[in-house]
């Protein structure tokens, strides 16, 4: 009766937004430039437009602006 | 085994280049440019500093397409991997974002992308293959300030 359940065994998940930004979610470590490390269970949203105010983070400047892919 | 692949030894260790992972992160060079030199043929000079200034600056390469091992089998005390962990997203200073080990990357219209151990993800929004990092942020003069 062991259907394969463990196809989405928890592991951390990219989406990539049209037009917006990459966001990260689960369970994984997170270094920043600057080599300060998160781990652990968390969501961040990164900007992916380079117009960002708070890099690395998603602003919404990409709202602004007529990104493409 | 790559044909573009290429090894460099001082007779202790033997440092390995696989340019088809390199993401051209500059690490190397920033770090120790008397060895590390884009500029000259060879570009890997091994007598241009210790060994172990050399593997220090190996291990700092974010995709290893520098990695090194000791010629004798002298197993070194150091494991060629970072203490494991499953996933780890790594942004890099006026650069992409490397992920690195288990991560599920869906794309914009939600389709699993192929993802082996590491991809780099474009952030500066100019790639011309996006979502990847195609190496234009350095052209752009992007920085991830």
């Amino acid at each position: 009766m062991a259907e394969t359940e463990d196809s989405n065994k928890n592991t951390p998940e990219v989406r990539i937004m049209h037009n917006g930004p990459l966001i990260l979610k689960g369970n994984f470590s997170f270094r920043d430039s600057s080599g300060k490390i998160i781990t652990g269970e968390q969501e961040i949203l990164l900007c992916r437009c380079g117009e960002s105010k708070n890099k690395p983070f998603c602003d919404c400047s990409h709202k602004t602006l007529p990104v493409t892919d | 085994m790559d044909k573009t692949d290429r090894n460099y030894t001082n007779g202790k260790i033997t440092v390995y280049w696989q340019p088809k992972k390199c993401i051209h992160a500059t690490t190397c060079y920033r770090e120790l440019i008397e060895v590390f030199n884009p500029r000259k043929r060879p570009w890997v000079d091994m007598d241009g500093a210790s060994t172990e200034e050399i593997v220090r600056v190996v291990k700092l390469c974010p995709t290893q397409a520098l990695t090194f091992k000791y010629n004798s089998e002298l197993e070194p005390e150091k494991a060629p991997e970072l203490p494991e962990v499953l996933a780890e997203a790594r942004v890099m200073e006026d650069g992409p974002l490397v992920l690195k080990g288990d991560f599920t990357i869906f794309d914009v219209d939600g389709k699993e992308l192929r993802h082996l151990k590491i991809t780099s993800l474009c952030r500066c929004g100019r790639s011309d293959n996006p979502p990847y990092c195609d190496g234009t942020h350095r052209k752009v003069g992007y920085t991830g300030k």
